[in-house]
């Protein structure tokens, strides 16, 4: 289970603004996802977790850093072009919002069968339509909607068809971009579901990206927190809930609301004023698997 | 945004005119150099058949055909900035020469159907968005859309028909009747009808702008006050909304200089009025290509200050504009987040 | 006490109209079904053309409209009648064939165009605004005169590589639009080829916004046609056509025969006035907001 399917590198990117201005959106980050596995990615938002996705889609070319897919150097240019089929095939991204990354004007047959049609893949099932039918009967769709526009579908049901769409390569990597934020509560319990049983049946590696902690403590297996564009600690999920260590994570756990009304009460809400010097440093090992940023002087 | 220093800006607009030019002159050159047709016929006409070997070897030698296209491009360039672009083939003399003789005519003939066209679009876009959906402006806009789409050279044809062959009222050609060429009633009379055809033809197009743009103006929030202020209706359109259109209304008329000296163009022709629009076709029907190309080369160098001239109102004397760029560079950087 | 309070928003009822009414309304009727039965009768023509357009009949050269020839004869006695019809297969021929070119050039310069880097953009779009600018007229005749004597293919290649650039730029601003939505990078990410993109995604977006373009498009090749045919530089007088027609025009009005050059005209501005009107439908309707004044 140890083989690594992801491994980035000291990844940093930096967007110009202006001429002279440019806002570090990733900073040296760096994290390996295995095989199984799924990696969450947490933080605020604008902390860099969608850059970070968008840097292993190769949709944005990162400044500095390395980026290993499979053993593939994505960021290399020569490498990318020699294994771009198999790479387009073998990772998939959701985005978060099913509404404007599924085109308006297709129907949830052509969406499906779109990614086997480019890739001119013969589909396991026989027919592109038998094969978009199983990949909707497998996310739990019925197959009625084939023939239905995204926009006459609910929030649920189109990130659904994002899914299947995403199935249909049988990808070895799912990167998901907050796939779940934008919809209900209830809707996310199913996806979120939906994602649990893909890692079991497809042995699929997902990087899940989310705000959301509960989520993250449910579903993932190793979780990293990132602040600023930086990775400020990084450690399996049971660890990172028992012992946080920076106060970012600290401060971010604080926030997650108790169902129960007496603890609830209780909760202490942590503040983490966004101090330079705890967001400088390295990241350093301090139990095992658990690794935390501190700073250089203590 | 910092204000770029004024010298600066318009060098580069300099700087953009000469290098639009320089591809211009490459163009017409090329594409002449591609046009069937030997071009030692078209400098020394008939007598290249009356040419031994010797002298067709000389000539092409002093024209430098047998050299490189470059270096005719290069040679040609030279001659054309001293003021040589060669000899009319149908002419017989000067291409420069036999459009200095013209190139008054046109200017008479566009310069006034532009003022025109100009005012009195502007007269009738106001009209028009001051009766918004009256019966006037109904029936100003049914009437536009009717006279837009008449092409000019048939409009020129039934207005020859009606005014000049049935009530022999106006002349239907030329510039000026002969031997009355100083006279300037006649040469006025003799305008009359071309310009018809000028006004009446593009008119419509930029007062339905003027209409639209008024409109979309009196839409805004700032009116509301006026009108809560007590201002009239007269004063918010001729103080407030005026104001704001003209700029884009101005720098529109810059851009459509080319599309008034085009129709001149045909119109010149119908009516055998002697400016470079009725040369023009008339090169071209004769494969006179020196002429054709000097033309060419004139009608793009108008075309191009135009252009500059409407980019210059719009980027410094329209304040909103300058605003606006300033905030679309501000969305890129939003962009790039 | 019931009048103290008013209802704010209350509208009042709106009797609906029956639903076939409703469909047509504000939809141009008239000026589709216009072009339909001036296309329908063009190219059956044959089956009810009462002379052969090309005859020249010249014991009745000049005629004017009888009961024989419906519009009368031209200056070499061949029958308008039978020659509006005749020639107008060719005026909209023309006009649709030079537009569908135009509609190519347009979509893949403007989706290069859009898709493209920045500087690529700029340079691409520096060249269409450059040759938006010299008057098209002016063009379109020393392209004729390089291309040698005009025929029917001829004239609609050279309208249709003239007229493209307004529509090509409005395609690049839509793609600009579109290019950074999620459903173009998803695309992209899937590996999908610059042909499955604007094809599949790009075009059903920007399809709507070029269509009026489209229609005026025909519009203004027919009139390009006309009158260069008019001024002797397209269509000679062999291949008829409404332009050609009328180039006979200028000789009748000294012999002042008026149905040469008002009947074609007629003909000629009708069809143009009914492209106006369909094309002004696709575009979208000026905004009705109230007016402030």
């Amino acid at each position: 289970m140890s083989e690594i399917i992801l491994d980035v590198r000291n990844l940093t990117h930096h967007f110009g603004i202006g001429k002279k201005l440019s806002v570090k959106a990733l900073d040296n980050v760096s994290f390996a996802v295995k095989k199984g596995e799924i990696f969450g990615l947490v933080g605020e938002s604008g902390s860099g977790k969608s850059t970070v996705a968008r840097c292993v889609m190769n949709i944005l070319k990162p400044t500095s850093g390395e980026i290993f897919c499979e053993g593939i150097n994505v960021l290399n240019p020569k490498e990318f072009k020699k294994n771009k089929k198999q790479l387009e095939a073998s990772r998939q991204l959701i985005f978060q919002d099913s509404a404007s990354s599924l085109n308006g004007r297709m129907t949830v047959r052509e969406i499906v069968s779109e990614p086997m049609k480019i890739h001119k893949v013969k589909p396991p099932r026989g027919t592109f339509d038998a094969e978009a039918e199983f990949q909707l009967f497998y996310v739990g769709l019925d197959k009625s909607l084939l023939d239905k526009y995204p926009t006459e579908l609910s929030g649920g049901m189109r990130q659904r068809v994002a899914i299947a769409r995403a199935l249909t390569m049988e990808p070895r990597l799912l990167v998901a971009d907050e796939p779940i934020s934008s919809l209900d509560v209830s809707v996310q319990a199913q996806i979120i579901n939906l994602f649990a049983h893909l890692r079991c049946e497809h042995n699929c590696s997902i990087l899940f990206i989310a705000h959301d902690l509960s989520v993250v403590r449910y579903l993932c297996d190793r979780v990293g927190v990132m602040c600023k564009g930086k990775l400020v600690e990084l450690a399996p999920v049971e660890k990172l809930f028992a012992s946080p260590r920076h106060p970012y994570t600290k401060a971010l756990l604080s926030s997650i609301p108790i169902p129960d009304p007496r603890l609830e009460r209780e909760r202490v809400m942590e503040k983490f004023d966004y101090d330079p010097k705890l967001l400088s440093g390295k990241l350093r090992e301090v139990s095992e698997e658990h690794f935390v940023l501190w700073g250089d002087e203590e | 945004m910092i204000r770029e220093n004024p010298f600066v800006y318009y060098g580069k607009k300099l700087f953009v005119f000469l290098l639009s030019l320089f591809i211009l002159s490459l163009a017409v050159f090329f594409i002449s150099r591609l046009a069937p047709g030997d071009p030692l016929v078209s400098y020394y006409g008939d007598r290249v058949e009356k040419m031994s070997v010797e002298e067709r070897e000389w000539a092409e030698n002093k024209l430098g055909l047998n050299e490189s296209l470059p270096v005719q491009y290069g040679r040609w360039a030279k001659n054309a900035l001293c003021g040589d672009f060669g000899i009319s083939y149908k002419y017989k003399m000067e291409a420069s020469e036999v459009i200095g003789e013209r190139i008054g005519n046109t200017l008479v003939l566009g310069g006034i159907g532009f003022l025109l066209t100009f005012v009195l679009a502007l007269g009738l876009g106001i009209l028009c968005a001051y009766y918004e959906d009256k019966w006037l402006d109904k029936l100003l806009c049914r009437v536009g859309t009717i006279t837009s789409c008449i092409p000019e050279f048939w409009l020129s044809l039934v207005l020859i028909l009606i005014f000049s062959v049935n009530l022999n009222l106006l002349p239907g050609s030329g510039a000026y009747s002969i031997g009355n060429k100083d006279d300037f009633g006649d040469r006025m009379l003799h305008l009359v009808l071309p310009l018809a055809v000028v006004v009446i033809n593009h008119l419509w197009y930029y007062a339905y702008m003027v209409r639209n743009k008024l409109l979309e103006e009196v839409r805004a929030e700032y009116v509301l006050l006026g009108k809560a202020k007590g201002l009239s209706k007269r004063k918010i359109i001729f103080r407030h909304c005026l104001r704001n259109i003209m700029p884009s209304y101005l720098s529109l008329m810059a851009i459509s200089v080319p599309h008034i000296m085009g129709g001149t163009y045909i119109i010149e022709t119908v009516f055998s009025y002697p400016g470079i629009g009725k040369l023009a076709t008339e090169s071209a029907r004769y494969k006179d290509y020196n002429l054709l190309m000097l033309i060419c080369l004139i009608s793009g160098a108008v075309v191009i200050l135009c252009n500059i001239i409407a980019q210059i109102i719009n980027e410094r004397i329209d304040p909103r504009m300058r605003e606006s760029r300033h905030i679309e560079e501000g969305e890129v950087a939003e962009n790039g987040k | 006490m019931e009048n103290k309070f008013e209802l704010v928003g209350k509208r009042p009822t709106v009797l609906t109209e029956s639903k076939k009414r409703r469909t047509l309304r504000g939809k141009p009727v008239i000026s589709v079904s216009f072009i339909l039965v001036l296309i329908l009768a063009c190219s059956f023509c044959e089956l009810f053309m009462p002379k052969d357009p090309t005859y020249m009949d010249l014991y009745n050269a000049d005629a004017a409209p009888n009961g024989e020839f419906f519009f009368g004869t031209d200056a070499m006695g061949r029958d308008i009648f039978s020659m509006i019809w005749y020639g107008g297969r060719i005026s909209l021929f023309i006009g649709f064939f030079a537009t569908v070119i135009s509609v190519f050039i347009a979509v893949i310069f403007g989706s290069i165009s859009g898709l493209a880097p920045k500087w690529v953009d700029s340079i691409l779009m520096r060249f269409t605004e450059l040759l938006l600018s010299i008057p098209s007229l002016l063009l379109v005749i020393l392209l004729q005169a390089i291309m040698g004597k005009a025929n029917v293919l001829s004239i609609s290649i050279i309208l249709g590589l003239t007229g493209w650039m307004s529509m090509a730029k409005v395609v690049r601003s839509e793609v600009r639009q579109i290019r950074e939505s999620e459903y173009v990078i998803a695309a992209r990410c899937m590996g999908a080829g610059f042909w499955r993109i604007v094809w599949k995604h790009l075009a059903p977006n920007f399809v709507s916004s070029i269509m009026f373009m489209a229609v005026m498009n025909v519009r203004s090749a027919i009139v390009a046609e006309s009158t260069l045919s008019f001024i002797g530089m397209g269509l000679p007088l062999e291949i008829i056509s409404w332009g050609s027609l009328l180039s006979l025009a200028e000789r009748s009005i000294l012999s002042g025969s008026w149905w040469i050059i008002v009947i074609p005209g007629v003909f000629l501005v009708l069809t143009l006035l009914c492209l106006t009107n369909i094309g002004n439908h696709l575009r979208k309707a000026v905004n009705r907001k109230e007016s402030n004044l």
